[in-house]
């Protein structure tokens, strides 16, 4: 499988997430899967301005220059794709859900009846399934990571894709690593 | 009863975001003595600091804001980490929150709602409630009854939470409707949107026959 991870740890000091991900890369390509790890502190991404220029002037391209076009290129491209973040204040850390904004060009504005509610087309016939990898804080109680849950369930639903899993860092990597292919 | 009102929508004083948040504050200035600042996070994303500090000089805060991704949107979770922790001998304001989404139905936002009351209490702020609508999108082209309801509705919450301090479960509830929609209601409307709204939007750009363009995919 084509595996990306988005690593959107902002800490560059943090050296032991920073481990992490590269061990769970290693243990997937040495799986046989071809993983490409992006780190986003090293990427330009500018906020999602609303500016709908993706949906109305120029269908399914963002019309922001930045590297957030190449990272939903990849996106797209990908068969997983596995979202990584320290939990900062029980949700993602706002440079990943930066990424995730800018990702929308990949949707088609139009909606769409999906199990009851109304959600948006697809855009392209399939998504990469999407894993999700949290790094607890001090803070974490159980209903955090119920409320994170349920977000990232709905984020999938609109998104059009399954939620293959939501792990945490207090699993080793290579555990992380070989449930990709049981999940 | 003084309110900063916090307008965390990326399009700034011309988004959706703003009309509902300008009939709100137009309620809530009715009772004599109220004040009310409004603050736009896109304006003080270089320097947060600054809007840190409003946020705690103030004694009530409403934060509103778009959903993006079924949450908040990227910008608005950089102003919410800003601020907590709180400062040390802060006095922390009661906070609340307003987000709309352009589906038609609420039900969307009642996740990021439970997220927000979990935030208010890891700050120790007192959680004034959170005020949810959907079909907060295209309201140019809703008819007018529908509008001046959704309108009226924002209105009376404000002129309430203006005289009582309070945002009423009951009155948030009633104001949220329809928390889903039948499917007849749901068959009925989404060709309505696509064509009315997104197709036309598409064509007054010249991009309607480019709708389906799936320019990322190698």
């Amino acid at each position: 499988m084509k595996i990306l991870i988005l690593n959107g740890n902002p800490d560059a000091g943090d050296r032991v997430l920073e481990g992490y991900m590269a061990a769970l890369k290693e243990r997937l390509d040495e799986s046989g899967h071809q993983t490409d790890l992006v780190s986003l502190r090293e990427k330009k991404i500018r906020p999602c301005t609303g500016c709908f220029g993706c949906w109305i002037k120029t269908p399914g391209t963002c019309i922001i220059p930045d590297d957030a076009i190449g990272i939903a290129g990849k996106y797209i491209s990908s068969d997983m794709v596995i979202l990584a973040s320290p939990m900062v204040n029980g949700y993602f850390s706002s440079m990943l859900k930066n990424a995730i904004d800018r990702n929308i060009p990949v949707m088609h504005p139009h909606l769409e009846e999906v199990d009851g509610e109304v959600h948006h087309l697809k855009r392209y016939d399939s998504y990469p399934d999407i894993g999700i990898l949290l790094k607890p804080e001090q803070s974490t109680d159980e209903e955090d990571i119920e409320i994170a849950k349920d977000l990232f369930r709905r984020m999938s639903i609109n998104m059009r894709t399954n939620l293959r899993f939501i792990e945490f860092t207090d699993r080793p990597a290579a555990e992380v690593a070989d449930a990709v292919d049981i999940h | 009863m003084q309110l900063t009102f916090i307008n965390g929508s990326p399009r700034g004083e011309k988004g959706n975001t703003a009309k509902l948040m300008d009939n709100f504050v137009k309620g809530f200035l009715e009772t004599p003595g109220n004040k009310c600042a409004v603050e736009y996070i896109v304006k003080h994303r270089k320097n947060p600091s600054v809007l840190k500090e409003i946020f705690y000089g103030s004694e009530n805060v409403i934060i509103g804001f778009p959903l993006y991704a079924d949450a908040m949107p990227g910008s608005v979770k950089e102003f919410l980490d800003a601020i907590i922790p709180a400062p040390a001998g802060a006095k922390i304001p009661s906070l609340g929150f307003m987000s709309q989404c352009g589906f038609p139905e609420t039900g969307h936002l009642r996740y990021v709602e439970r997220y927000l009351e979990k935030f208010t209490k890891r700050l120790g702020a007192d959680y004034l409630g959170s005020i949810m609508k959907g079909g907060g999108e295209g309201l140019h082209m809703q008819p007018k009854f529908l509008v001046e309801k959704f309108f009226n509705g924002l209105h009376f919450l404000g002129k309430k939470f203006g005289e009582t301090g309070k945002l009423d479960r009951d009155d948030l509830d009633r104001f949220a409707r329809p928390e889903h929609l039948t499917p007849e209601q749901i068959n009925g409307i989404i060709p309505f949107i696509n064509k009315a709204l997104w197709d036309e939007w598409m064509k007054e750009n010249g991009a309607l026959e480019k709708s389906f363009d799936r320019p990322y995919k190698k």
